[in-house]
């Protein structure tokens, strides 16, 4: 394809005079069709083993014994109480770190302190920890041993080898999440505007409702799905905090590993369906909030 | 001014729902209506104790008109009994050898002499150390010696975290040792070989049996007795067993956890709980579960399952756990020395 | 004089902003603070304003020490460089703010930024949202915001800015106009001597955080106190011829 030239006639400043612009497109080159079904090919391979074939293999063998062998396995009663479970913590997870990504980036965005930076890099910490260290942090922290221990022990509050653990250990994980959606956000837009609102007397809540919020709004939205997305999959610090107690403190992920442990493959891979099922969800909610963004 | 309300409203949010829960979450079973029972064990067990607490709580029902719910947990047996020494609340251990439950004696949860409480050790069951080899039996593997050999693939967990492994790694030390003190060197350099054909070494009993049987992997696992049973019964003709020459008397140890049933108000209901795996019925339940019973007379019912011919050796002939976990186990013993180099 | 800082210090981490700033500005009068960039004069219109505090010193308004008080209860309208406009809100709904702020009835308000819109000359864009507006509309749009809830006292940072030099001109005289004809007290920034010798009534010189002089544009120009306000002040003539 040859340049191109286009003349428009837009009306730039809104004052009703239209201005002749010109346009020049570039050109077109022929090689860039090889290369561009080349990547594609790849990327859809690479999608395909990666992700279509394990989904496949999860649903062969989660339906492997029948419609009727699948449903006894989902809603067994064990199961159902990891599900909960898992979905406790989601939502625990996700509603705490909301909440603290809020007023972590409000704060790191629209004051100045000393300390900023490094607070910045701390809340970026639980990304680069192994979440099987994070468990063990916990258990050296909370449990019998632990420097918190005795304190907890007196006082008969149960946290890891219990439900409080889980959920912990989840938020932990999944803390940043929201935060780092948010925080480049509300860095971008600065902080005049909410500065202009206080000077005309507007209240701290007032100023976030109408200024911050309707601007981050899909930002949020967008961390909060990726918070639950993780918090519903996390196993290595739940694994290690919960103690394993059946019925009480094990999420989904550790229940397709005991059912696997029982010998019980075709379980084990229904109950990993589940878990697809959400993940699939997500997915969609993901896509959504995506497009509203743009 | 704003940000620090702000870092005040999060801490104390934060705090709220950290108490909520663990109050909530910490149910002192001492009502006379539903009673929790925690039993903290190893990974094998699983099957077995489904079916036993559904016994025992039948039975206690019966006899006090108490209801219970056993909550179980398994794993590893050394990460179980560190689990417990961490603070997870067991009203029972029952675990893998005697060596875990003295770690969590040394700890004050456990009162001293706990071995002497119940019968035989304390061991309501015993197991010893098999091989399991795929049909057919390709290569030939009869006995110890046959797992040096090259071309033979080997799995077996680790002793470092699976007490089942160290049954196993005791019993092939006992058959090329023959009671011989003089063949230390020689026998390390066995064990050496034989470390050097395992392929995948597991960090439980149960991992490494799912190596061996779902994943396909190796010629031969050393297992559990009952684990190679449990194989055979979940995937009839795949399998087979070899007896060794010469195997341990593989000894898992059951106690109360003194002051947790204290703190819970559940020690009466716990000491029953494991006085009961001494009864007839408890114990033909262990035997169909493939554990040998330690009740000589119910034993002998289950003489066609298992081999009672077979020489054992025991704990005290490698002089007691504490001895044996000293010189083998621990850090820079006799399997990080082999396994390492 | 409606409008006094007396003896004025303010330090950033060790950097001394503003240096015995004193002034006045009468009722009704236009005043420019005027030098080079980082001079200082934001900063003192920032203090007026109540967004940041000084070190020492008193800021007066209508005879009251306001120090003290927060920006939003010293009755001020604030002109931002960047205009600030809230981007998610219409013009109308932007200039209807700070009386909702201040919790006026619907009616009220709705007069009032009818009357506003009808002031700035852009009756039929109060639905219209910030992004869909030209430079120069939305400096017409911060200043009838600013003006909205009839503040006592108007400032403006460096309100000319962010505007092309084509436009800049007109607003120029249409700002001066706006100003005189509200008849409202205002100081503004800049740093562009041209702007502050034809708009201001009362100029203010800045440089290194201190005053250098005060004085009319005439003043200014004919009596300069110091060689800094003098070479400042040549360098607009020079371009003036």
């Amino acid at each position: 394809m040859k340049n191109v030239k286009r003349t428009y006639e837009q009306d730039m400043e809104g004052d009703g005079i239209h201005s002749l612009q010109k346009v020049i497109e570039p050109r077109r080159n022929e090689g860039s069709c090889t290369v561009k079904y080349f990547l594609i090919g790849v990327s859809v391979l690479f999608l395909f083993i990666m992700l279509f074939l394990p989904l496949m293999v999860v649903a062969a063998n989660a339906l492997k014994e029948g419609w009727r062998v699948y449903k006894e396995n989902v809603l067994d009663e064990y199961t159902v109480k990891a599900l909960k479970l898992t979905l406790l913590a989601a939502v625990t997870a996700v509603t705490t770190n909301t909440v603290f990504g809020i007023f972590a980036s409000f704060l790191l965005s629209k004051y100045n302190f000393r300390g900023r930076q490094l607070l910045a890099s701390l809340i970026d910490l639980p990304f680069s920890i192994s979440p099987v260290i994070a468990g063990l942090v916990f258990i050296l922290t909370f449990g019998n041993i632990g420097w918190m221990g005795g304190f907890l022990k007196a006082n008969h509050i149960k946290i890891v080898f219990a439900v409080p653990g889980v959920l912990l250990g989840t938020i932990f994980v999944t803390l940043p999440f929201v935060f780092r959606e948010l925080f480049p956000v509300m860095n971008a837009a600065g902080k005049d505007e909410e500065e202009a609102a206080a000077l005309m007397g507007a209240g701290g809540f007032t100023i976030f409702r109408k200024i911050t919020f309707p601007h981050i709004k899909w930002a949020l939205l967008y961390g909060m799905v990726l918070c639950t997305a993780r918090a519903m999959g996390e196993f290595g610090a739940v694994s290690v905090i919960s103690g394993h107690l059946r019925g009480k403190t094990n999420t989904l992920p550790l229940q397709v590993e005991i059912l696997y442990n029982e010998f019980n493959t075709t379980a084990a891979f229904s109950v990993s369906s589940i878990l697809v099922i959400l993940a699939v969800l997500i997915l969609i909610v993901k896509s959504f909030v995506e497009r509203k963004r743009k | 001014m704003r940000k620090r309300k702000a870092v005040y409203i999060s801490a104390l949010v934060m705090g709220i729902a950290v108490c909520g829960t663990g109050c909530n979450g910490d149910s002192a079973s001492s009502g006379k209506e539903t009673m929790e029972l925690l039993n903290v064990s190893y990974d094998p067990t699983r099957e077995f104790y489904a079916e036993y607490n559904e016994l025992f709580c039948k039975y206690w029902k019966e006899q006090t008109g108490q209801e219970i719910t056993v909550t179980q947990s398994h794993g590893g047996s050394g990460s179980q009994a560190r689990s417990v020494i961490e603070g997870n609340e067991a009203d029972v251990v029952t675990l893998a050898l005697a060596h875990d439950v003295t770690a969590i004696e040394k700890t004050g949860l456990i009162h001293e002499n706990w071995m002497e409480e119940y019968e035989s050790n304390s061991s309501p069951y015993t197991s010893t150390i098999v091989f399991l080899v795929r049909k057919g039996n390709e290569k030939n593997i009869r006995d110890w010696d046959d797992l040096v050999k090259k071309e033979v693939d080997v799995i077996t967990p680790n002793p470092k975290t699976s007490g089942g492994a160290c049954w196993n790694f005791l019993a092939a030390w006992a058959y090329w040792q023959e009671h011989d003190e003089e063949k230390e060197e020689e026998t390390k350099e066995y064990m050496k070989k034989m470390y050097e054909n395992v392929l995948v070494l597991d960090s439980g009993a149960r991992g490494a049996t799912n190596t061996f049987v779902e994943n396909g992997q190796g010629d031969v696992l050393i297992a559990w007795e009952n684990e190679a049973y449990l194989a055979m019964e979940e995937y009839p003709e795949q399998y087979e067993i070899v007896t060794p020459s010469i195997s341990i008397l593989a000894e898992p140890s059951v106690a109360v956890v003194d002051q947790n049933a204290e703190e819970h108000g559940t020690t009466e209901t716990a000491e029953a709980y494991l006085e009961y795996l001494y009864s007839d019925e408890a114990q033909r339940l262990a035997g169909e579960n493939y554990y040998r019973p330690s009740k000589g007379g119910i034993l002998q019912e289950f003489s066609e399952q298992f081999n009672l011919e077979m020489d054992l050796v025991t704990i005290n002939d490698f002089g007691g756990w504490d001895e044996a976990f000293e010189t083998y186990f621990s850090d820079g013993a006799v399997f990080d020395q082999i396994y390492t180099e | 004089m409606y409008v006094e800082m007396k003896q004025i210090n303010k330090k950033f981490d060790g950097f001394q902003a503003s240096s015995n700033v004193s002034f006045g500005v009468e009722k009704g009068q236009l005043a420019a603070l005027l030098g080079p960039s980082g001079s200082g004069k934001t900063t003192i219109l920032r203090m007026i304003a109540g967004l940041d505090e000084p070190d020492s010193g008193d800021i007066m308004i209508n005879g009251r020490r306001v120090n003290q008080l927060p920006g939003s209860r010293r009755g001020i309208g604030f002109v931002f460089q960047n205009y600030a406009l809230f981007r998610y809100m219409t013009v109308a709904d932007n200039i209807a703010f700070g009386l909702e702020v201040q919790k006026q009835d619907k009616r009220t308000i709705k007069r009032r930024v009818e009357e506003l819109l009808e002031l700035i000359g852009m009756q039929d864009l109060g639905k219209r949202y910030p992004h869909q507006l030209s430079g120069g509309q939305r400096q017409r749009v911060a200043f009838a915001r600013a003006l909205a809830p009839n503040p006592q006292l108007l400032l403006l940072d460096e309100p000319f800015a962010a505007i092309d030099a084509k436009v800049r001109r007109e607003l120029r005289t249409w700002l001066k106009g706006m100003i005189e004809r509200v008849g409202i007290t205002s100081i503004f920034v800049t740093h562009d001597q041209e702007e502050a010798l034809e708009l201001a009534d009362l100029i203010i010189v800045t440089n290194c955080g201190k005053v250098e002089q005060i004085g009319t544009p005439k003043e200014i120009c004919e009596r300069p106190e110091s060689d800094f306000v003098k070479e400042f002040i040549d360098t607009a003539r020079i371009w003036r011829l």
